[in-house]
């Protein structure tokens, strides 16, 4: 899952002509460590949404990688 | 220290004194503002108050296209003039020169409008400053400046800062961990921003004693966002400000209904639900005879006086946390690109941000991707305003009036 969530990652990153990330892990923070921005976060939240039909900040944010994959898998 | 202005991004702390001498010094001014930094753009409204002299404020981040499309021009070197500063001694002195003699002065900025093109919105010195409260205690306030400074909002807490002679702390543009270290190092005492922003900065595992008032507008507030915040923030009051860009800052209330006060009552109207200001409160866009429609429904809660509650925008304008967009403006940009034959721009709901841009766009041949048909988007609209996704389509969705469907 962690190399789907990077592709997706990546292309919210691509789509802004941000720089892609090489690697995530459960703890890489999406904001203090890739740099997304607000609307960042929303386009990646709908794409997340699209591929595993969960929107992941429904109730609250989420920060990093792992609480996503908890998420998902919930 | 007597700070005016903390801005992080420029690694800079600029002090009243450091803006008088600043101001002292000034030889040029241009009423065209489209500058990065924030203290320049205070300057610049500082020297424009000075003068007396029209002030229009564009953000730094609008295209070329934008800016033909707003004003007529590309460049503004051509506004550029020699000016003499009257000598200037203290921050008091200052203050007061701001207040005195306001028979010219302008404020003017674009909204994106409700339909068609984005409007120039110009306000005179009395409907700027309608909100702002002075005292000598408030000096002690210390700002949290989160909105964008070109655009209503930033200037309401401009205002409402500078003429109380108090510091400003940029929150904007910041990520979470630097909001909340700003607000620390600098016991900020007040910040105003949209729920969105309040919603981002969630969670944090501290309290923050500093923070005395809370204010928020332009979205609703979730109820948890809210809990949330009372925890972080103990000793602050929270508030609501209903303000447009057309209408300026206009009430405040400490819960989701809106009291209109006495003084107000003669200028605020509800028909059909929806809020109507007279004209002689809005910029001078309009004629000072008749109402203005805002899009905005509301529910009556009372009347005498009246109260009520907003409901939801009328208008097709697309709240993206807190910024409105115009999808025809949107659809008009997409359209205009080799290739395209037809877009449709629609909101889609989304956890984050209220709302979200998605596009629908029917291609002449198959040769564009998503992400070219956004690269050509950059240079041509402010980022909030993009697709954040982009569908490919055969066919344009219209409803059954054949009006194209706005909600998805």
């Amino acid at each position: 899952m962690l190399k789907e969530l990077r592709s997706i990652i990546n292309t919210v990153l691509s789509n802004r002509d941000k720089k892609q990330v090489d690697e995530i892990n459960e703890s890489t923070d999406l904001r203090n460590d890739i740099g997304m921005d607000s609307l960042d976060l929303a386009e990646l939240t709908v794409r997340i949404e699209a591929k595993y039909d969960v929107d992941i900040f429904k109730d609250d944010i989420v920060n990093t990688v792992g609480e996503i994959i908890k998420k998902i898998d919930k | 220290m007597d700070l005016f202005l903390r801005d992080r991004i420029k690694n800079a702390e600029i002090t009243w004194p450091d803006l008088v001498t600043a101001l002292n010094d000034s030889t040029r001014f241009n009423p065209y503002c489209r500058a990065h930094s924030y203290f320049q753009i205070f300057k610049d409204l500082f020297l424009s108050l000075i003068l007396d002299n029209e002030i229009i404020l564009l953000d730094s981040d609008f295209s070329e296209n934008e800016l033909v499309n707003l004003t007529g021009y590309t460049t503004f070197e051509k506004f550029d003039k020699q000016i003499k500063v009257p000598a200037i001694h203290s921050k008091r002195e200052l203050i007061h020169l701001v207040f005195s003699n306001k028979k010219n002065w302008r404020l003017s900025l674009f909204t994106s409008g409700t339909t068609g093109h984005p409007k120039k919105i110009s306000h005179d010195f009395k409907s700027i400053t309608r909100l702002v409260k002075m005292s000598e205690k408030r000096e002690e306030n210390v700002w949290g400046l989160a909105y964008n400074p070109t655009h209503m909002a930033g200037v309401q807490v401009f205002f409402q800062a500078a003429m109380n002679g108090c510091s400003i702390v940029r929150l904007f543009g910041l990520s979470q961990d630097e909001v909340l270290e700003e607000i620390e190092n600098y016991q900020v005492s007040h910040i105003s921003s949209t729920p969105t922003f309040y919603r981002l900065l969630l969670p944090v595992h501290k309290k923050i004693e500093s923070v005395k008032r809370l204010t928020s507008g332009g979205e609703k507030f979730k109820k948890g966002v809210l809990n949330e915040l009372k925890n972080v923030f103990p000793n602050a009051k929270i508030s609501n400000i209903y303000a447009s860009t057309e209408a300026g800052a206009l009430l405040e209330s400490y819960g989701d209904t809106f009291e209109v006060k006495a003084v107000l009552e003669k200028y605020l109207r509800v028909k059909d639900n929806e809020l109507l200001i007279h004209n002689s409160l809005i910029g001078f866009r309009e004629k000072s005879e008749g109402w203005y429609s805002t899009g905005d429904l509301v529910e009556i809660v009372a009347n005498n006086p009246l109260k009520f509650r907003f409901v939801s925008r009328k208008s097709s304008l697309i709240n993206v946390g807190g910024y409105n967009v115009n999808p025809h403006e949107v659809e008009g940009i997409i359209e205009e690109i080799p290739g395209v034959s037809a877009a449709r721009v629609y909101a889609k709901e989304n956890s984050v941000l209220g709302n979200i841009i998605c596009s629908e766009v029917v291609l002449k041949k198959k040769n564009l991707n998503e992400k070219e048909i956004r690269s050509t988007l950059q240079s041509k609209l402010q980022e909030y305003k993009i697709p954040r996704m982009i569908n490919f389509v055969d066919k344009i969705t219209t409803t059954r009036t054949g009006k194209i469907s706005r909600i998805n």
